[in-house]
């Protein structure tokens, strides 16, 4: 049991009046309690254990024997026998006898090998990204031994909710962190106007301001705004008339069916997820921003899970532990797809920007930085909560203890453990890697068809490579050593340095290097572009970029103070925040077989129906994105800094019965669609307008435009230059010479955003200047702002030309060269309706002038088409350019 | 600190709404001034009712906005000079480094060398060090235009940074932190202080033709700051911004067609939705860009300049010439009221890995003289009392030599000691701050962080590093972050 003064200070009760203490500082009286509570100048009469006032063991082994270390003696790995893990196995020592004799540095092997700078060893530190020991860490482990090598012995701090200092009943009272109750729906006064339960919310708030639902929008405005809103694409003219002429009670209703049964729900939604996720087709961090070549199987992943209406339980439950539903180690290759999948689906846990594949940004460092990022996305997508700024110190205003963040990222430290890296770079692999391989962040579980068609591919280049790579071997050291400094692509430099350096004697130095100036002859230089060229050629092995385990016992996980790797603190286990406990299952950690289990545990723990967030924030990110705010308005944010619920009742309704209707995300959207809120006019009248300025209690719809990816996905589908090919490996960029960034043309135009390549350090310019996000780490909400960049865009980039002379040529394909007709079908293409009889007029009128003007540029340099019909085809491509440039093509009423 | 953040406490107002004429006065002609004008009306008289539910509601733009106090800089300009330019061969002399040459370095230096397995010995500079101007301040002789301007600056020989790798020391210059998250020094200025000139961006990137720095467009990003607020890249060549003029442009009757069909179009758009005062913003965009399309054109014409000032500047000589008109542009454009101006440098070429002596010759051969050239055209014109210049890499080097051959060795990273200079606005010229140890490793005396050198530049401006505060994620973000950080008074007048 804590003595009275630990519990008082750490819960914050004591002292008065003043701030809380910090961890650092509670622990601090914890450890000195557990020393004996000594007075200044005392001396521990006890068993002589105590640490205080010596080298802290826990220090030694995290900030050194962890880091300089434990690469080579540790999990991996025992070189010459020595494990240096425990007390026990270090005393044992390896084949060259005790690394450590207590009380005795000068006769501990490891303190003779690091001050002979022998260890650790100087060939591998800048490969592996580890320093020599500095001379103050040498004199600590020094002063460690003389006082006996105690290891770290405190057992991990125990988290018991009923007695934890750190997290009041209060804190756990407060209304997000207590799971959703059943609400029933409220009666109100216009029974006329409740088309779905959440009506009746919504419409007793409005009440009782004396406000009522907005009439619903006229039939053209509603087709239009649900394409966007389920498809992220506008209807056809087809699709309009097809929907205008039904004139069946439900038509709507069966409206909204097909659109969430057609493929592009998952594209459109799944993009929204892929944000959250933080999904990139690069690593981003280093300049080099190197490509991901597998990230995409996971893209494609989420996209037919939400077009499958996989439950959201299950869809979750896959991507933070697929690896820990079967056991894959024992599974043969290829993988079933339905197993195969299970593992894509992890990628989700591999999406935040990652450096460390750099020798020079792989330190312990970003390390961390990268498990915070990846824990940073977990808790605001899922859990919607902020843990970032517990990485450093207990959280100033929520419940979350620096303790119980530690706790979270120890559940991910069986993948990723900072003291045992594995490269994000695929370079770094055997090309044969199996299920043992554990020094890769790729697995092979490929669907069979795809592994073929590469091993087809690439069959033939890989002998003549093999070729090749022998004739080099043969070669002198010294052209090889020569051939080494030729530059050589990226993408072919690790493997060609692996052939050339095979075997290769370590360079003479100084005096003995022969002076050599020499270039290596024209056969030897002909051989390595062969080699690079072979080696650009070979398509690379499909792989998933999947989480595992990898197995064994991971370092132990401490508390970092200032979240900084040399400032250890307790030791602690995996565990979910504290505050999550009331009426909510705990925790259950079930190891497997090839698994830790924390992973699936954690899974299971958020998906279980009475957790407090898990539906909760889905639900109100989905309501956010068709109402332009959620009921919480921070939608990453749901704890005490975050917004109150504007309609708390609704939230917990609608969580509950998502959780009840089988977390059906489909379900969830066709009830939110076929309501009245969401059939209203966006028409702002009074007295809504003065009571209800900001349109918080949805007395109308709100108008808004469309995000980046819809924005240039409507170009190309109004210019028919849209190619419907889904999935896949995404297409290239292009960086035109005046630094635009666009995507390359396929044979079918281009694909829709989601399918083109993301790279973090050249987005897309169209994409960018309509604030496609920055996913540092990811992004629940895109901003929306209004600057110029974006009217030079839609005014002057190519793109928007090009794709105008597209559309042009279209629309003159489908109604001929009558101006009338002309004008009805680029209102119509382009924004869902008919024009105006003042439109019609002024848009006719338009084109004849236009195409008197052009004409006259045209005589002065004559084309090769006829003038009259090329200048009417450019004045309707101006037309159309001018109506994509119109506030009504981006907004959506 | 509520006050710039908050338009509603900033500017006293009546209960009429004030004119649109009054907005455009106080905030310039501009697209950003009409839309401010617009929100503000709206918020102003806006009843109190749900708005309040849901927490304050705020208006991000480029209309200016008071500083905290009474700056001494209007503008800043910042050679980047990204690499990392050495300092023990330009500015921070160390005889000393002969006493110990070919000596290797021990395991303490080791911990903070990059290319660890290239490390040779200590490596004295080949430059000779002259005492220049009326401060007798030392300087190399590969600086020879910048010596006759040491009276302007303010040296600090004791920067200090965290990490040896460009990425990351770069992503700590620009925005505190080693991750490439955070919003950049400018953006973070842009964001307080707003813009002079709504026809013009408020933070302008001069990059090099030649190539874009390390960390590409995320050395001038905005990070989780609203995009606005991010730098614009301006060409020294060919149009200055992208789409500012189309590859082909319609012909002028065609133009004025669409532009008036595009006008009355988004005008009935934008009656239809009363209170949706982006769709007025937006309009207004329309307006700015082609006004921009003028505006930038005749800001970046250096060609308007006398042929004396174009030589003063090097735009005469090929090593000299895109530098120099970077330099010139920078001076046009914080005269038209640019916030900021940054000016990078291609690729690497402080980044003298090897080869020292041709390639550090090279990089100073062409920022010398506009540097120079610069100082005393602002000087000229009068606006050097108003502008905070800015020069320095990510980091330094180390005194050692890289490669373990002789003749072709050159410097690797060195982070934990640099000279940065400062001049122009409340600078106290002929300074020398800081020291670093006898061999120009390590700061040791007088030590500036990147957090303090980021405070000082934002005092200059105006603005408290403290109270320069952007809530994100329920968390207070500061460009300073919690880092403890100071002004450097010392080299202020």
């Amino acid at each position: 049991m804590d003595s009275l003064l630990l519990q008082k200070t750490s819960s914050g009760a004591m002292p008065m009046g003043g701030e809380k203490l910090a961890s650092a500082e509670v622990d601090l009286i914890r450890r000195w309690i557990e020393g004996g509570a000594l007075l200044e100048g005392e001396i521990s009469g006890a068993t002589g254990d105590s640490t205080l006032g010596q080298v802290d063991p826990r220090d030694i082994l995290v900030t050194v024997v962890n880091v300089k270390c434990l690469l080579c003696h540790g999990r991996r790995r025992q070189e010459g026998g020595l494990d240096l893990r425990t007390r026990e196995a270090a005393l044992r020592g390896g084949a060259s006898g005790p690394a450590i004799v207590p009380g005795d540095p000068d006769a501990s092997l490891l303190i003779r090998r690091i001050a002979a700078e022998e260890m650790p060893p100087e060939a591998d530190q800048a490969r592996l990204s580890y320093r020599p020991v500095t001379s103050q860490e040498l004199d600590k482990l020094r002063e460690w031994i003389s006082a006996g090598a105690q290891w770290d012995e405190d057992p991990p701090v125990v988290v018991d909710p009923d007695t934890d200092p750190l997290v009041s009943q209060a804190d756990r009272e407060f209304w997000a962190f207590r799971p959703p109750r059943r609400q029933s729906p409220p009666k109100v006064n216009a029974e006329n106007r409740v088309r779905q339960p959440t009506d009746r919310f919504l419409l007793a708030k409005l009440e009782e301001s004396n406000l009522a639902f907005s009439d619903d929008a006229d039939r053209v405005t509603l087709v239009r705004r649900a394409y966007f809103d389920v498809t992220g694409l506008p209807p056809s003219v087809a699709e309009i008339d097809a929907f205008v002429a039904d004139d069946s009670e439900d038509s709507y209703e069966r409206l909204v069916d097909r659109l969430l049964e057609s493929p592009a729900y998952g594209e459109h939604w799944g993009k929204r997820w892929l944000d959250a996720a933080g999904y990139a087709d690069s690593e981003g961090q280093v300049d080099y921003d190197a490509v991901r070549p597998h990230a995409w199987r996971y893209r494609d992943w989420v996209i037919r899970a939400l077009n499958s209406d996989k439950p959201y339980d299950e869809f979750l439950v896959e991507q933070i532990a697929g690896d820990e539903l079967f056991n894959y180690r024992q599974e043969p290759l290829p993988l079933k797809p339905e197993l195969g999948d299970k593992l894509v689906a992890t990628g989700f846990m591999r999406m935040g920007p990652d450096g460390t594949y750099s020798v020079s940004q792989g330190f312990v460092a970003e390390r961390l930085t990268v498990v915070a990022d990846q824990l940073q996305i977990l808790t605001s997508t899922v859990m919607g909560l902020t843990v970032a700024c517990a990485r450093c110190h207990d959280h100033k205003y929520d419940p979350i203890p620096q303790r119980d963040y530690y706790r979270l990222s120890a559940i991910l430290r069986t993948a990723y453990d900072p003291y045992d890296w594995l490269s994000p770079s695929e370079a770094d692999i055997g090309p044969d890697a199996d299920w043992n391989e554990t020094n890769t962040r790729l697995l092979p579980g490929a669907p069979a068809k795809a592994v073929d068609e590469v091993a087809r591919h690439n069959a033939p280049i890989e002998a003549e490579i093999a070729d090749l790579a022998n004739k080099l071997r043969e070669l002198p050291e010294n052209v090889r050593r020569k051939l080494l400094e030729v530059p050589v692509p990226q993408d072919a430099l690790v493997d060609t340095r692996k052939v050339l350096s095979d075997g290769l004697a370590p360079e003479p130095r100084g005096e003995d290097a022969a002076q050599d100036s020499s270039e290596p002859s024209e056969e030897a230089r002909a051989l390595l572009d062969a080699l690079v060229k072979a080696r650009l050629n070979l398509r690379t092995k499909p792989k998933v970029r999947a989480i595992f385990d990898m197995g064994g016992e991971p370092t132990p996980v401490h508390v970092l103070y200032r979240g900084e790797h040399r400032n250890p603190g307790p030791r602690v286990d995996p565990g979910v925040p504290s505050v999550l406990s009331e009426d909510v299952e705990p925790y259950d950690l079930q190891p497997l077989e090839w698994s830790s289990g924390r992973r699936l545990a954690l899974a299971r723990w958020l998906v279980q129906p009475s957790h407090p967030l898990t539906a909760r924030v889905i639900v109100n990110r989905i309501w956010q994105h068709y109402f332009g705010r959620g009921i919480v308005e921070s939608e990453g944010n749901f704890g005490r800094t975050g917004t109150p619920p504007t309609h708390p009742a609704l939230l917990d309704w609608l969580a509950v019965e998502f959780v009840e209707k089988g977390w059906s995300l489909k379900a969830l959207h066709r009830m939110i669609l076929t309501s009245t809120a969401y059939r209203q006019s966006s028409r702002i009248e009074e007295p809504a307008q003065s009571a209800d300025p900001e349109n918080v209690f949805l007395s109308r719809f709100p108008t808004r435009r469309l995000g980046a990816d819809a924005i240039r996905d409507s170009v190309l589908k109004v210019a028919q230059r849209l190619d419907p090919n889904p999935f896949g490996p995404p297409d290239e960029i292009e960086v035109k010479p005046d630094g635009e960034v666009v995507g390359k043309d396929t044979d079918a135009g281009q694909r829709r955003s989601i399918y083109v390549q993301q790279r973090r350090s050249r987005p897309i310019t169209i994409l960018e200047s309509f604030d496609a996000p920055q996913l540092k780490p990811n992004c629940l909400r895109r901003s929306k702002s209004t600057v110029a960049s974006q009217a030079l865009q839609m005014m002057n980039s190519e793109i928007l030309r090009a794709n105008s002379r597209y559309m042009a040529g279209r629309v003159i394909d489908a109604v001929g060269e009558a101006p009338q007709a002309q004008v009805e079908r680029v209102y119509l293409t382009a924004l869902a309706r008919r024009p105006t009889v003042e439109e019609l007029a002024e848009g006719t009128n338009a084109l004849g002038e236009m195409a008197k003007a052009w004409e006259r540029r045209l005589d002065e340099r004559v084309p090769m088409e006829p003038k009259k019909s090329k200048a009417r085809w450019l004045a309707l491509a101006t037309l159309c350019h001018t109506v994509l440039n119109s506030a009504e093509f981006i907004y959506i009423d | 600190m509520k006050a710039y953040r908050n338009h509603r406490g900033k500017r006293g107002h009546t209960a009429q709404q004030p004119s649109r004429r009054d907005f455009f006065s106080r905030v310039g002609d501009g697209l950003h001034g009409a839309a401010l004008a617009s929100l503000l009306g709206r918020d102003l008289l806006m009843p109190k009712s749900a708005a309040a539910a849901v927490g304050e509601r705020r208006v991000y733009d480029l209309g200016v906005r008071p500083p905290h106090f009474e700056p001494k800089a209007k503008s800043v300009i910042q050679f980047f000079m990204n690499g990392g330019p050495s300092q023990v061969d330009l500015f921070d002399p160390k005889p000393a480094l002969a006493k110990y040459e070919g000596q290797p370095p021990g395991r303490d230096l080791a911990n903070d060398i990059e290319f660890i397995n290239e490390a040779g010995g200590f490596m004295p500079s080949p430059y000779s060090f002259a005492k220049q101007g009326q401060a007798g301040i030392e300087i190399s002789e590969i600086l020879p235009h910048l010596a006759g301007q040491v009276d302007d600056i303010a040296f600090i020989r004791s920067t200090f940074t965290t990490h040896f790798n460009h990425e990351p020391a770069i992503f700590i210059m620009q925005g505190g932190r080693q991750f490439s998250s955070r919003p950049s020094i400018g953006s973070w200025i842009v964001y307080a202080l707003g813009s002079e000139n709504q026809n013009l961006p408020a933070y302008v990137v001069l990059d090099d033709p030649k190539g874009l720095p390390v960390n590409h467009i995320q050395n001038w990003q905005a990070g989780w700051l609203p995009p606005v607020y991010q730098g614009t890249r301006v060409r020294s060549e060919g149009s200055p911004l992208l789409n500012l003029q189309p590859d082909e442009e319609y012909p002028p009757p065609v133009l004025d067609l669409a532009r008036s069909l595009l006008a009355r179009m988004d005008r009935r758009h934008r009656e239809l939705r009363v209170g949706h005062s982006e769709l007025e913003a937006r309009i207004m965009n329309y307006e700015l860009a082609a006004r921009m399309q003028l505006a930038a054109t005749d800001a970046l014409d250096v060609m308007q300049e006398s042929k004396q000032t174009r030589d003063m500047y090097g735009l005469n000589d090929e090593r000299t010439a895109s530098y120099g008109k970077r330099c010139l542009m920078a001076r046009r454009l914080v005269e038209r009221g640019v916030r900021l101006v940054q000016i990078y440098i291609e690729g690497q070429i402080w980044d003298n890995h090897e080869n020292l002596d041709k390639s550090l010759r090279y990089a100073c051969g062409k920022t010398d003289q506009p540097i120079a050239a610069l100082i005393r055209d602002l000087k000229r014109t009068g606006l050097f009392d108003q502008t905070l210049l800015v020069w320095g890499g990510e980091f330094g080097r180390l005194p050692l030599a890289q490669s373990r051959e002789a003749g072709v060795a050159g410097r690797d990273h060195g982070p934990t000691g640099f000279t940065v200079w400062l001049a122009g606005a409340g600078v106290k010229g002929g300074t020398v701050h800081g020291a670093t140890d006898e061999i120009g490793y390590k700061a040791v005396e007088n030590r500036v962080s990147v957090h303090d050198l980021h405070a000082t530049i934002l005092h200059q401006i105006g603005l408290n590093h403290r109270d320069l505060v952007y809530t994100h994620d329920g968390r207070n973000e500061r460009l300073t972050d919690e880092f403890p950080a100071r002004v450097v008074t010392e080299i202020l007048s």
